[in-house]
C-alpha cells in the first residue's frame, strides 16, 4: 500500500501526516499524535470511548480511516479545555463527581459537548437519550446526567 | 470543618476530563514495537509445533512456548536455560495468576504460554513489530500444527466417565494433585447441627437457582506496556489491581530477581475484579519485550478481553427450615461451578460464597454447604464484584421471599428477626477469616426503607391490573471490608505506606494501593489530611512502583479504604508523633501538651501549646527547622494489617414496571440504603452505589455469555455488539435514584469507615427479582430475566422459571 | 481470528469529488467498496466478514450528493422530497421537511445507534447495507420510496422494497451506486407510525413495524405496512396492507389486520431475540402501528 499525504487539524494545529490507507483515525491520534485522551474501548463504534468533534459533531473515531479524515477539523478531550480553563460540561463532571475510573470519561465530556452545542437547554430525558452511544461501566450514569443539565444551566447564566 | 465526611472534588477530575490521565494503554516509549497475540482457533487442542520463520522474516519478534526460558522441576527447583523439548524433565514454570491467597491455599495450573489451548481463543503465541497492522500481519504467517481434542462445555457432561479431560495433574501448593473428571476442587462447610436444625424445622423449603456468566466489560481493555533496561531489568506499566502481585508472578515466570523487576502504579479503566490476577497479556508482554530488547506494547482487543476473563455463574440448590414463629433452623447450600479452563482461585471463591451465605441470616447456627468447581472449556471465570456474594445473595433472598409469601410473614420484620448483626460472627473472606460484627446498618436501612418508598402499600400482584403491573421488592445484602480477621487464614491482608512532611509543611504519601477508579486514593488523600492536619490540596500522592512502595496485597475484597487507608492512617498517626515531638523539643513543651490544627487560610498545620494557642508553630516551620538544625525529615513507613473484616451493609429497595404484552421490564424508581460506617466522601459512596445498580440491572435482565457449543466460540464472538448492558437510557430518572447512607461508626476502621465497593451489587438482583413477583406474581430462579422468558411465562401462565 | 484495534486489509484509496468521477472508478475498476459513513464497512472488514476490497471509494468528498431538497419532479415521480447519498442520518431526522411530512421516518433515523454513528453515517449507506433489520428502510418503504441507482452507463429507478435479496445482498450492480431516496409527497390524511423493539435504546430491532394509513372518513384509503428483523429482507406486507383498503377501520379490523400480519412471517432465532418472541410481538406492535397511524391520519377508533 502506498502512503497518502494528508492533513488534519487537531485541536487547533495543523499535523501533516504519511499514512496508509488502513491506519485508523483513533490510532493515528493516539500513537502519532501522541493524543493519547481519546480511547480504544471495542472498535466497532458500540461504546463511544474514541468520540471525537468533527466540525463540532460528535464521531467514533474507531470507524474513521485517517486518510478519509483528509482536512477535516478535529477536536479531541485533549481541545475542550480553554488551556486550563475546563469547558462547562468537563467542570461540571468534576464537580459532580460523575467520574470513576474515567476510561470513559474522554468520550462522555466529547459526547455532552456536542450535545449541547446541539441543544443548549437539553431536558433530563434528552441528555439520557443523547448520552446512550457511551457506555460507563462504573458511574449508572446518574451524576453524568446531572452534570450535563449543570452545565447547561450555568451556560444559561453565563450569557 | 472535617475532610472526612465531606464532598471535595476528586483529585484526578480534572486530568480525567481533559484526557491527561495515562492508563498502560497511553505509554508510548521510543522505539517502541506493538504486539499482538495468536489465539487458539480451536477449543482444545495440543500444539505439536509453531513455525515462526515466515513471522520473523518480515522483522517480527515472536515469543511462543519455546521461548517460556524459566523451567521448573515439579514444582520447587528452578532450571534456566534453552527450554526446547530437549530438555524433556522440565515443565515451565506454572502458576495461579491470582496470588491474593497463601501459596497452600492457591492450585497452580498455568503457564505463560501453553502447550495445551483449553479454551477458544486462548492466547499461544504472541508477535511483536512496528506496527500493529504489521504484528498482525506477521501473526497470521505463524504456521501452527494442531491436534484437535474433543471439547467439553457442560460441567454436568465434563464430570462423566469418558470426558474430554483438560488436565491429568495440577498443583495445590507445591503438591501435585491428581485432577479426576475434570473436578477442580470441592469444598465441604458444616457447622453446627444441619440434621437436627432441619428436624426442628415446622417447614423446610427447597429450590434452584441459577445465574448466567456475565462479562467484566471494564471500559479500558487489558494491555501492558513493558520495558526492558540496559541492567537487565525491566520496567512494567500494566492493568492490574495490585503492583505487588503483577511483580512477584513475574519475577517467578521469567525467574528474575524480584529487585530487576519494576512495576508502575498506574490508572485503571475499571476491572470489577478482573486485575485481581495478573491479566494473561501481562507475562506475555514483558517476555516479548525482554526477548526483542525493546520496549512492547501488547493491548488486547475487546473481544480479547470477552475471551479472558468473565464472571463465574453458578448453580444452587439451597434448603432452609423454617419454623412458625419465624426463625430459621438450618440452611444448607449445594453449589456447581463452571469455572472454565484455568483455575483462577474457584478454591477461594467457594470458600467466599460459603462465607456469604452463612453470614447473612443466622440459621440457629446449622450451616452446611457442598460445592463443586468444574473444569470446561470455556473461558476461564474470575472475580467480579461480589466473588459469589451476588450470586449467592440472590438465591438466599429470593428463598427468603419465598418463605415469606407462603407463610405469610412481613419480609422486613422476617429480615430483621433473622439477619446475623452486631456481636455476631461474620465471615469476611471464607471459613478461616472470620470476626465479630462491631457496625451495622441493616436495621436502620429497613426500618427507614419501608417509610420511604411505602413498603406497605406495596399491594399484591393478585389485585394489579393493567398492560403494566408495577411491583416493588426489597432485598439486602453486604460485602466484607478486607480478608483480615483476629488470626491469619487462608488469605494475605496487609498494606503499606511511606509519609513525610515537607519542608513547607506539605506532605507526601506513597502508596502501593492501586484505585479501580471508586476514590481509593481520594480517601487515602483524605485520611492524612486528617490525621495530619494539612489542607487537602497540600497532599500530594507520589508517583509509586514495587520499588518504593512496601508489599500490598491488592485492591480487592473492598479493603480500598478499609485496610489501605487504614495502614495509611497508621503510619500517619506515627508522623505525626514525630512531628509533635519535633515541635516540642522546638517550642520547649511536652509533646502531649501541644495539639495541631488544620489553618485552611495559611494552608498548612498549626502547632499550639493546649490552653495557650499564642505560642505556635506552623509545620512548615517545623519540618524547615528540622532540615535546617540537621535533624532530619519527619517521616515513617510501615506495614500494617487490619485484625477484622467488618461487613458493609445495603438494602435495595426497586420499583419494577412489567409490560405484560411486551414482557419488557424497567425501574422506574430505586431506594439505595448502604451502610459503610463514615462516608468518607458521599458523593463518591453515591457513585459506588448508583453504578452498582446499573450493572445490577444488567445482571438481572440483560446480560449473559452463551457459548455455541459446535465451535466453543462465544455466540456473540466477543463483540459488544451483542453484549448489551443498561446505558443512560435505562436508568431512572435522576430524582427518583434515592441514595441514603446509614448512620453507623466501624470502631476499627480509619474514622470509622470500611467498606462500600462490593456490597452495593450483592443485593440489587434479588431485589429486581422480587419486585417482579410482586408486579406478576412468577418467580425467576435463573438470570436474566428478559422480555423473552416474561412473555413466555406470562403466555404460559407458568409461575416459575428455571 | 479478528482485530478490532486495526483495519486488517491492503487496498488502494479513491477519494473523487465529482459523481462522474466516482461511476467511472466503479465501470473501470474491481472489487471496489463505497466508503460513506464507514459505520458499516469498516465494522464489516474488522469483524472479519468477507469484504472483497481491492480500492476504497471514498465518497464523502463529492458534494453534490449531499442533500435533502423538494424537487418537482425526481425518481419519476412529482412533488418529492430527495435525499442524497452524502446526507447525514442526524441531518435527514432534523430537516423540517422530514420531521413534517415523514414523522415515521425521523423516529426510525432517531431510534438508530448512537447519535455519533448518525453524525457519521448515511441513509444511503443503511440502505445498501441491505440488511433485514434496516431502520430507515422499513418507514421508506412505507412511504412508498424509490431509490435512483446510477452507473456510467446509466441509471434506473427502483421501488425501494424492490431492492435487496438477501441479508446483505442487493440488485445493486459493481458498478452502480445508489445516488438518491425519492420519497413521494403523502396525500392528505395520511397517518404514519413506527415502532421498533430492542434489547437496550441503542441497539437494531429485534423486530420493527412501519404503518402508513391514507384516510377516506373512516375507511382506508391506502395502506402500507413493512416489518424490520422478520425475514431475509426487510418485509413489505402488500397483501396486508392491500387487505384493508376500502374497508372501515375499526378495533377488530386491526386485530384481524395484525394477527394476518403476523401469520406471514417466519422468523428466526439470532443472539437478538427468538423466533417465538418475534412471532408473539409481531402481532402487538403491527396492532400498536395500524392505530397509531391511524390516529395520526386523523381517524378515529
Amino acid at each position: 500500500m502506498t502512503k497518502h499525504e494528508i492533513t488534519l487539524k487537531v485541536n487547533g494545529k495543523l499535523h501533516e501526516l504519511k499514512v496508509e490507507p488502513n491506519e485508523l483515525l483513533l490510532n493515528v491520534l493516539r500513537e502519532k499524535l501522541c493524543l493519547t485522551g481519546s480511547k480504544y474501548g471495542c472498535g466497532i463504534a458500540e461504546c463511544g470511548a474514541c468520540t471525537i468533534l468533527v466540525g463540532g459533531k460528535s464521531y467514533m473515531s474507531c470507524l474513521v480511516p485517517a486518510i478519509s479524515a483528509d482536512g477535516w477539523d478535529i477536536t479531541t478531550v485533549e481541545g475542550l479545555a480553554d488551556g486550563d480553563k475546563l469547558n462547562p460540561v468537563q467542570q461540571a463532571f468534576v464537580d459532580n463527581s460523575a467520574i470513576q475510573c474515567g476510561f470513559c470519561v474522554p468520550g462522555m465530556v466529547v459526547t455532552s459537548t456536542a450535545l449541547l452545542l446541539d441543544n443548549p437547554a437539553p431536558d433530563e430525558e434528552y441528555i439520557k437519550d443523547y448520552l446512550r452511544g457511551n457506555y460507563c461501566r462504573c458511574t449508572g450514569y446518574v451524576a453524568m446526567v446531572k452534570s450535563v443539565m449543570d452545565a447547561a444551566a450555568k451556560m444559561k447564566c453565563d450569557q | 470543618m472535617t475532610v472526612i465526611g465531606t464532598n471535595t472534588a476528586r483529585i484526578d477530575g480534572p486530568a480525567k476530563v481533559s484526557g491527561k490521565q495515562l492508563y498502560s494503554s497511553d505509554i508510548i516509549l521510543p522505539n517502541m514495537m506493538y504486539a499482538v497475540t495468536l489465539r487458539s482457533p480451536y477449543p482444545h487442542a495440543e500444539i505439536l509445533s509453531i513455525d515462526t520463520s515466515a513471522a520473523e522474516a518480515m522483522g517480527a519478534v515472536c515469543l511462543t512456548y519455546e521461548d517460556i526460558c524459566v523451567y521448573e522441576k515439579g514444582s520447587a527447583s528452578v532450571v534456566t536455560g534453552p527450554c526446547s523439548r530437549q530438555n524433556e524433565q522440565a515443565v515451565p514454570a506454572m502458576y495461579n495468576e491470582r496470588s491474593v491467597s497463601v501459596p497452600n491455599a492457591t492450585y497452580r495450573d498455568r503457564t505463560i504460554l501453553p502447550r495445551k489451548a483449553r479454551h477458544m481463543y486462548e492466547p499461544i503465541a504472541a508477535v511483536a513489530a512496528d506496527t500493529e497492522e504489521l504484528a498482525y500481519k506477521a501473526m497470521k504467517a505463524l504456521k501452527v500444527e494442531y491436534k484437535v481434542l474433543d471439547a467439553v462445555y457442560d460441567p454436568l457432561e465434563a464430570m462423566k466417565d469418558g470426558a474430554p479431560q483438560l488436565y491429568d495433574k495440577i498443583y495445590l501448593g507445591d503438591k501435585e494433585v491428581e485432577i479426576k473428571n475434570n473436578i477442580g476442587v470441592i469444598r465441604k462447610i458444616d457447622e453446627g447441627n444441619c440434621d437436627e436444625g432441619f428436624a426442628r424445622a415446622d417447614r423446610i423449603f427447597e429450590d434452584d437457582f441459577e445465574l448466567p456468566r456475565i462479562y467484566h466489560a471494564q471500559l479500558e481493555p487489558k494491555g501492558c506496556t513493558a520495558a526492558p533496561d540496559a541492567e537487565g531489568g525491566i520496567t512494567v506499566w500494566a492493568t492490574a489491581q495490585s503492583i505487588h502481585g503483577n511483580r512477584q508472578l513475574l519475577g517467578r515466570a521469567l525467574n528474575m530477581p524480584l529487585s530487576k523487576i519494576n512495576v508502575k502504579k498506574i490508572t485503571i479503566g475499571g476491572a470489577f475484579g478482573s486485575s485481581i490476577q495478573v491479566n494473561t497479556v501481562t507475562p506475555i508482554c514483558a517476555a516479548l519485550a525482554l526477548k526483542a530488547k525493546r520496549p512492547v506494547k501488547l493491548l488486547s482487543s475487546r473481544e480479547d478481553d470477552f475471551y479472558s476473563h468473565q464472571k463465574y455463574p453458578a448453580k444452587f440448590h439451597v434448603k432452609l427450615g423454617v419454623s412458625n414463629d419465624g426463625i430459621l433452623t438450618a440452611a444448607h447450600v449445594t453449589a456447581l461451578i463452571d469455572f472454565g479452563a484455568h483455575q483462577i482461585q474457584p478454591l477461594a471463591f467457594m470458600g467466599c460464597t460459603a462465607g456469604w451465605f452463612a453470614s447473612l441470616y443466622k440459621y440457629s447456627g446449622n450451616i452446611r454447604f457442598d460445592g463443586t468447581a468444574v473444569y470446561t472449556n470455556k473461558t476461564p471465570c474470575c472475580a467480579m464484584q461480589g466473588y459469589g456474594n451476588p450470586q449467592i445473595n440472590f438465591a438466599i433472598e429470593s428463598m427468603v421471599d419465598i418463605i415469606c409469601e407462603d407463610m405469610g410473614f412481613d419480609a422486613i420484620d422476617f429480615r430483621l428477626k433473622n439477619y446475623r448483626g452486631v456481636g455476631q460472627e461474620f465471615w469476611g473472606q471464607g471459613p478461616t477469616i472470620r470476626s465479630i460484627i462491631k457496625s451495622c446498618g441493616v436495621e436502620e436501612s429497613l426500618i427507614k426503607g419501608r417509610e420511604i418508598m411505602d413498603w406497605d402499600k406495596r399491594g399484591k400482584w393478585q389485585d394489579k391490573s393493567g398492560d403494566i403491573r408495577h411491583g416493588l421488592g426489597l432485598a439486602r445484602g453486604f460485602h466484607t471490608s478486607g480478608t483480615a480477621g483476629p488470626k491469619e487464614g487462608e488469605v494475605i491482608d496487609y498494606s503499606s505506606a511511606f509519609i513525610k512532611i515537607n519542608e513547607d509543611g506539605s506532605v507526601d504519601v506513597v502508596t502501593p494501593v492501586v484505585d479501580h477508579g471508586g476514590g481509593t486514593w481520594d480517601a487515602i488523600a483524605k485520611i492524612t489530611s486528617e490525621v495530619l492536619q494539612v489542607p487537602l490540596n497540600m497532599v500530594g500522592l507520589s508517583p509509586a512502583d514495587t520499588k518504593n512502595t512496601g508489599y500490598d496485597v491488592c485492591t480487592h475484597a473492598t479493603r480500598g479504604v478499609y485496610c489501605g487507608g487504614a495502614a495509611v492512617y497508621h503510619v500517619a498517626t506515627v508522623v505525626k508523633e514525630k512531628l509533635l515531638a519535633m515541635a516540642g523539643r522546638m517550642m520547649d513543651e511536652h509533646p502531649y501538651q501541644l495539639e495541631l490544627i488544620r489553618d485552611d487560610e495559611l494552608g498548612q498545620g498549626v502547632i499550639y501549646a493546649k490552653g495557650y494557642h499564642q505560642k505556635k508553630m506552623t509545620v512548615g516551620e517545623v519540618a524547615k527547622l528540622a532540615q535546617i538544625n540537621s535533624w532530619g525529615t519527619i517521616q515513617y513507613a510501615d506495614s500494617y494489617r487490619q485484625k477484622n473484616c467488618p461487613p458493609c451493609f445495603t438494602t435495595h429497595f426497586v420499583e419494577v414496571d412489567v409490560n405484560i404484552r411486551t414482557g419488557e421490564i424497567t425501574s422506574p424508581r430505586v431506594l439505595i440504603y448502604g451502610d459503610c460506617g463514615t462516608a468518607v466522601n458521599p458523593d463518591l459512596l453515591y457513585g459506588q452505589l448508583i453504578g452498582s445498580f446499573n450493572r445490577g440491572l444488567g445482571y438481572t435482565l440483560y446480560e449473559d455469555l452463551p457459548f455455541d457449543e459446535q465451535s466453543g466460540e462465544l455466540k456473540n464472538k466477543g463483540m459488544l455488539v451483542d453484549y448489551k448492558m443498561p446505558t443512560s437510557w435505562e436508568m431512572p430518572m435522576v430524582k427518583n435514584v434515592i441514595v441514603r447512607h446509614a448512620d453507623t461508626f466501624e470502631p476499627s476502621g480509619p474514622f470509622g469507615a470500611k467498606g462500600i465497593g462490593e456490597a452495593a451489587l450483592a443485593s440489587v438482583q434479588a431485589a429486581v427479582t422480587n419486585a417482579i413477583y410482586n408486579a406478576v406474581g412468577i418467580r425467576f430462579h435463573k438470570l436474566p430475566v428478559t422480555p423473552e422468558k416474561m412473555l413466555k411465562a406470562l403466555k404460559d401462565g407458568v409461575k416459575e422459571v428455571y | 481470528m479478528v482485530n478490532t484495534r486495526i483495519l486488517d486489509a491492503e487496498f488502494g484509496y479513491l477519494a473523487p469529488t465529482a459523481l462522474d468521477e466516482a461511476l467511472d472508478i466503479l465501470n473501470s475498476k474491481n472489487k471496489v467498496k463505497v466508503l460513506a459513513g464507514g459505520t458499516d464497512l469498516i465494522v464489516h472488514i474488522k469483524v472479519g466478514a468477507e469484504v472483497e476490497m481491492d480500492y476504497m471509494l471514498d465518497i464523502k468528498r463529492i458534494e453534490e450528493l449531499d442533500y435533502v431538497q423538494l424537487r418537482e419532479h425526481c425518481c419519476d415521480l412529482d412533488e418529492v422530497c430527495c435525499i442524497g447519498a452524502n446526507a447525514k442520518l442526524s441531518r435527514i431526522e432534523k430537516e423540517a421537511v422530514i420531521v413534517e411530512r415523514y414523522p415515521a421516518l425521523a423516529k426510525a433515523l432517531s431510534l438508530m445507534a448512537s447519535i455519533s454513528v448518525r453524525n457519521m453515517g448515511t441513509m444511503a449507506g443503511n440502505i445498501c447495507n441491505a440488511s433485514p433489520v434496516a431502520d430507515s428502510v422499513i418507514p421508506a418503504i412505507c412511504y412508498g420510496a424509490r431509490i435512483k441507482l446510477k452507473s456510467a452507463d446509466g441509471e434506473r429507478v427502483l421501488p425501494l422494497e424492490d431492492f435487496f435479496v438477501a441479508p446483505g445482498v442487493s440488485v445493486i450492480k459493481p458498478n452502480e451506486l445508489l445516488t438518491n431516496i425519492a420519497l413521494p409527497k403523502p396525500k392528505p390524511h395520511t397517518g404514519a407510525s413506527f415502532i421498533k423493539k430492542t434489547r437496550v435504546r441503542p441497539d437494531v430491532a429485534k423486530i420493527s413495524v412501519g404503518v402508513v394509513i391514507e384516510r377516506d372518513g373512516d375507511k382506508v384509503a391506502n395502506c402500507r405496512i413493512a416489518m424490520g428483523a422478520i425475514a431475509a429482507t426487510p418485509a413489505y406486507l402488500k397483501s396486508i396492507g392491500d387487505s384493508i383498503v376500502g374497508k372501515t377501520m375499526s378495533e377488530q379490523l386491526i386485530k384481524e389486520t395484525a394477527a394476518a400480519a403476523a401469520r406471514t412471517i417466519k422468523p428466526i432465532d439470532d443472539n437478538r431475540t427468538t423466533a417465538e418472541y418475534r412471532t408473539a410481538i409481531a402481532e402487538i406492535l403491527t396492532a400498536d402501528a395500524l392505530a397509531e397511524a391511524w390516529k395520526n391520519a386523523g381517524g378515529e377508533l
